[in-house]
């Protein structure tokens, strides 16, 4: 019993996430009594920079039908690498930064590919090592970025609403969307995670298309751990699971399924600028912090469900059911 | 693309877990089946991972002898009582990851929560406390094992959420306090006989029974089945989302016991309690040689993946390194080994 979807749920499912959250963010002023100013809108934008080259980088994966764990340490090793290297030249701290996440990502592509083992198991062994490495490069404490000069640069507001950072993470989605629209790699990425076996026979060079997504998911994740900890002027060894939590949630409200094969990346940046919204709304309504992790948690956990292959079995039985029934009923 | 899709996808994709299946979907590994998983010894042939496993077992005995304190008895005890929160656990993420739903990231959080019970229950009674706290562990990961069970969902993703939600339930609950036991009953448990700590002793019973159930049960034996090939589990009319539960069950309530005994030994229970436990049991099960896809491993080798793993951080700590370089040590071994492990059984397909 499969009946086709009237509408492409990788376009309609981030365009619906998105609306809800546009409408709910001008409705703010309605809890708080504070008129929408364009720093509302500027900081919304702080926001997507944190997690949106953690949700493009996990995003491309997951269409490929892998899931990358360790781009939350790789963003974590990435924000502290550039604090120790960039002190003085936050260039070059960037680029070590991005470095770190390039080669890091090729390694994890190259086992994941060459051995088709598990992306979970080969991503989570390479996060606990990260944690690690980045535990070890700053004796678990904060580092204190004091370049004050980078930090004021990077945080500077660029036709009102934007920031150098921000600025850099919409190029980042641009650059994907140009290759997945016209680009022979683009329908490869999503044959890879449509059908594996068949992408192979028909010739995708899945190998090396399987490479360059974790190059390019720890390259942005090593990013984005750089700017956030630049901007912040402090690199934490441990940020836990919440960068990654909301890059999930933003990849999974982008229209990208967890068995792969689905998404786009301007889906990704809606998905990652609804949670960027849903963040700036709490930070604004002055939520608690337990239950503004309570709210993550919950929305992920039901999108996971949602998502599920078993529920989808489920329901299509049930209607299946309810045809066979309807069918019988009208020849008795 | 559509639902259609989803359809064509491959037999351990579709039954679920679409991230924990071998890297090949659409590939049924030929074989595989109907093959029963063998004993610990049972036509051992040395290879590469074994022999691997000698050589790191040797460096740290070697290391070892060259570290003042290491071969001592104090610190073998410390070795093992240190083993043992973990191993505890461990023996239940072994179950679940052979039944094939991949691992927990929740397990910090519940065994904190469990650490919390433990003390809000004391005035009822040690006996009580005990078991009130074991339902608890029991009710919250069984609840997400169904969700894995029944509909197939991500166990990763979904648990990094259900950890998230436990914390911050526990956190709304208790106000972010820390709590302290009204009664001290539970001193109990951080009882020495003959040396080591009662929990070392918990996790030898728990690993000779797991190892027990997992290999002469009827209900040991449908987990490898599930885990091996989910689709002839179901095909042989397993009852899989209910075996899938049973595992996670298992699972929440060595979570528990963990938690109890973390509980008793720090005396206080708050947010810190469960530590990096989730990373800690992962660490010791895909060490110990279990198959992160399912059907392949067992209880007694992830006893001995926890205290090689203990063994080796005790190691580093007597050297000086810190806490960092431990977990970087870790996260390396457990992928040499996790890569070792995948070569042989892919080099047993062929």
């Amino acid at each position: 019993m499969i009946r086709r979807l009237p509408y492409r749920p990788e376009i309609l499912i981030p365009v619906v996430a998105l609306g809800v959250m546009v409408v709910a963010f001008l409705c703010t002023p309605l809890f708080n009594g504070h008129a929408l100013s364009s720093f509302d809108l500027f900081n919304t934008f702080q926001g997507l920079t944190q997690l949106g080259l953690l949700t493009l980088g996990l995003g491309l994966t997951m269409v490929a039908g892998e899931f990358d764990l360790s781009v939350v340490g790789t963003y974590a090793l990435g924000g502290m690498i550039a604090v120790r290297t960039g002190q003085s030249l936050p260039f070059l701290g960037v680029l070590a930064a991005v470095a770190a996440g390039a080669a890091i990502g090729a390694v994890q592509g190259g086992l994941i590919a060459r051995l088709r083992i598990s992306s979970l198991v080969v991503t989570l062994a390479t996060y606990i090592a990260l944690l690690g490495a980045t535990s070890a490069m700053s004796g678990g404490l904060d580092v204190t970025y004091t370049n004050s000069a980078a930090t004021l640069w990077l945080d500077r507001p660029v036709a009102v609403i934007f920031s150098v950072p921000s600025l850099i993470t919409l190029v980042a989605f641009a650059i994907a969307a140009v290759i997945f629209g016209g680009t022979r790699l683009g329908r490869e990425i999503r044959a890879v995670g449509g059908d594996r076996r068949a992408s192979r026979v028909a010739g995708v060079r899945v190998d090396r298309t399987l490479v360059g997504l974790f190059t390019a998911s720890g390259t942005l994740a090593g990013l984005g751990g750089a700017l956030f900890s630049y901007s912040y002027a402090t690199a934490n060894p441990n940020p836990g699971f919440q960068p990654l939590i909301l890059a999930t949630v933003g990849c999974l409200v982008g229209g990208v399924s967890l068995a792969g094969g689905r998404g786009l990346p301007a889906g990704l940046l809606a998905g990652a600028l609804s949670v960027a919204l849903l963040r700036q709304i709490d930070a604004v309504t002055a939520i608690p912090d337990y239950f503004t992790e309570l709210l993550y948690a919950a929305l992920l956990g039901i999108i996971v469900a949602i998502d599920a292959p078993g529920l989808r079995r489920g329901l299509d039985r049930l209607r299946a059911h309810a045809l066979t029934t309807r069918l019988r009923d009208r020849h008795q | 693309m559509t639902t259609a899709n989803n359809d064509n996808r491959s037999a351990a994709a579709a039954a679920g877990d679409a991230l924990a299946r071998p890297a090949e979907p659409g590939v049924p590994a030929p074989g595989t089946a109907g093959r029963v998983p063998r004993g610990a010894l049972a036509g051992w042939r040395p290879d590469a991972l074994d022999i691997g496993i000698v050589v790191v077992v040797l460096a740290v005995i070697v290391a070892g002898a060259l570290t003042t304190r290491f071969f001592s008895l104090a610190n073998a005890r410390a070795i093992l009582a240190s083993s043992a929160w973990v191993g505890i656990t461990a023996i239940g993420a072994t179950v679940v990851m052979i039944a094939g739903s991949a691992v927990s990231l929740a397990v910090s959080q519940t065994a904190t929560v469990a650490a919390m019970i433990f003390f809000e229950t004391q005035q009822l009674g040690l006996l009580l406390a005990i078991v009130l706290t074991l339902l608890a562990g029991v009710a919250i990961t069984a609840l997400q094992g169904a969700v894995i069970g029944y509909w197939a969902a991500n166990p990763i993703v979904l648990t990094i959420a259900a950890g998230f939600a436990i914390d911050g339930v526990a956190i709304w609950i208790s106000g972010g306090t820390t709590v302290y036991p009204k009664v001290t009953a539970f001193n109990g448990l951080n009882a020495t006989p003959l040396g080591l700590p009662l929990a070392v002793y918990v996790l030898l019973g728990l690993t000779v029974g797991a190892e027990w159930f997992l290999r002469r049960t009827t209900a040991g034996r449908q987990m490898y089945l599930l885990g091996e090939n989910p689709a002839a589990a179901r095909a042989a009319g397993l009852p899989v989302a209910r075996v899938t539960v049973s595992a996670w069950a298992f699972f929440g309530a060595c979570i528990a016991l963990t938690g109890i005994f973390l509980a008793a030994f720090n005396t206080i229970a708050n947010s810190s309690v469960g530590g990096t436990l989730s990373l800690d049991a992962i660490a010791a099960v895909l060490v110990g040689g279990t198959a992160i896809g399912g059907g392949k491993g067992s209880a007694l080798r992830t006893l001995g993946g926890a205290v090689l793993i203990s063994a080796i951080s005790d190691l580093l700590l007597l050297r000086g390194f810190s806490t960092g370089i431990q977990l970087l040590v870790k996260g390396i071994l457990v992928l040499l080994v996790v890569i070792a492990v995948h070569v042989r059984s892919a080099r047993g397909r062929r």
